[in-house]
């Protein structure tokens, strides 16, 4: 079994993005990165699932990405793009614990008779941070904007609902220069 | 004795904010509307009692209510919560008390809930359409809002993409603790099956308070449901009963429907008398 997966993001800037940054900035100003951009995260996993699979989806289905507006890359599953970037970045994949978009793809991709076992959706957060930071020092940032514990502590993921990923790559800036 | 100034909270994307405050004004209370940047308004103010209306808060950006729960004029609600004030979130509403640690409130300030996409067996996704609703035993007892609903089936619509209750599997034996609203068919029978349950909410939850009761959150939108003639004409039941005998009466203009019960709940509660009412 193979799992393909792909990244998904705005052309314009992401508003979404934009509002996270600057709620993050308000509820906790020296725990915030520089950047914050937002993907929509698909794994498509089949045995016979290949990237060309996946790029026959893609180009089939405008709800996953719509080209007008969106654009996309295919990313190492679990993990961030290869980098040759100026950020160090990391990742955070937040995805609902019963998710409907995700359970309805499978039915729509297995009636249209694509080698998919599962579709996965997830929101991709990835912080860019320009400054040096340190290892510790960034692992305690993003793991405090993650998951939502309190009123006043962290944002992107509700922790009853939604599982939360941790991608941690230095380096890895990629995504953030496109 | 002053009239009750009940807040409804206006974020960017709220809506029924207006439909709000009128009905709040028809029960005898004032209502004002104040933006999410009025804290300091609001702060002086010192308003009896809070609503915060549904919507689309900050266009639903992150998650629904993940940012209005943030902002500063919740600050005030939250303080003012914690002083046993009465506080409503309707739908979107519910989402930034359940966001804020509101509600269920087993610990303060922590988030011990979540209002997730609605997921059940033949539904997923938005979906609008009319629900029936009773009253858990404990909470019409406690809450302000729901004192007027002892042993009544009331129809009450929804309109929600994101409004199944989940819990951390461990509080699963305290749920029953925070259950306020459960969803029910119009003879008040439950069942976890769409459409009675219409979003799979645990334990068919429609709403959920806090341990004093005096906060309030709710998916359904009793505003929508005040008057009469919003209910509709096919609703099975009482209240479609009523709605049927009223068709053809000049007073069915006047006639209020079963989401005024919440309303008439909280102006009791605030000392509002009868002659006070329009």
């Amino acid at each position: 079994m193979s799992s393909i997966a792909i990244a998904v993001r705005l052309k314009a800037p992401d508003p979404a993005a934009a509002t996270a940054l600057s709620t993050m900035k308000r509820i906790s100003p020296e725990e915030t990165p520089d950047l914050l951009q937002r993907y929509d995260y698909w794994e498509f996993t089949g045995i016979e699932c290949t990237e060309n699979t996946v790029r026959e989806i893609v180009e089939h289905f405008d709800d996953i990405v719509n080209p007008n507006k969106q654009s996309w890359s295919f990313t190492p599953s679990g993990g961030l793009p290869a980098d040759d970037g100026d950020h160090t970045s990391a990742g955070v994949l937040v995805t609902d614990r019963e998710d409907s978009i995700s359970e309805n793809w499978t039915a729509i991709l297995k009636r249209r008779g694509f080698p998919v076992e599962k579709v996965m959706h997830s929101v991709l957060w990835i912080f860019g941070f320009s400054r040096e930071i340190s290892c510790t020092r960034l692992k305690s940032i993003v793991a405090g904007q993650a998951v939502t514990s309190r009123r006043d502590a962290g944002l992107l993921a509700n922790p009853v609902s939604q599982t939360v990923r941790l991608i941690l790559e230095e380096q890895a800036g990629d995504l953030l220069n496109r | 004795m002053s009239t009750p100034l009940v807040a409804v909270i206006q974020f960017p994307g709220s809506n029924c904010e207006y439909e709000t405050k009128a009905v709040i004004d028809a029960c005898g209370m004032q209502g004002r509307i104040f933006r999410w940047n009025q804290w300091r308004e609001l702060n002086d103010a010192s308003p009896d009692a809070f609503i915060l209306p549904g919507g689309f808060s900050f266009q639903d950006r992150v998650r629904a209510g993940a940012v209005g729960a943030k902002e500063r004029i919740m600050d005030f609600v939250v303080e003012r919560a914690g002083d046993g004030l009465p506080v409503l979130g309707i739908c979107n509403g519910a989402q930034i008390l359940v966001e804020s640690g509101l509600v269920p409130g087993w610990t303060s300030g922590s988030v011990q809930a979540g209002l997730a996409s609605n997921h059940i067996e033949g539904r997923s996704g938005y979906l609008s359409r009319w629900t029936f609703l009773k009253v858990s035993d404990h909470a019409q007892l406690v809450s302000p809002w729901l004192s007027y609903l002892s042993g009544k089936v009331v129809p009450v619509p929804i309109a929600h993409a994101e409004g199944r209750f989940v819990f951390f599997p461990g509080d699963a034996g305290r749920i029953a603790d925070c259950s306020a609203l459960v969803y029910c068919d119009e003879n008040g029978e439950e069942s976890p099956d769409y459409p009675i349950n219409p979003n799979g909410s645990t334990e068919n939850l429609a709403g959920i308070m806090n341990p004093a009761g005096n906060v309030l959150a709710m998916m359904p939108h009793p505003e929508r449901a005040f008057w009469l003639w919003q209910v509709p004409i096919r609703t099975p039941g009482e209240w479609g009963d009523r709605r049927i005998s009223a068709n053809h009466s000049t007073a069915i203009s006047i006639s209020r429907g079963p989401g005024e019960l919440f309303f008439r709940g909280l102006a009791e509660s605030l000392a509002v008398t009868a002659s006070e009412e329009t």
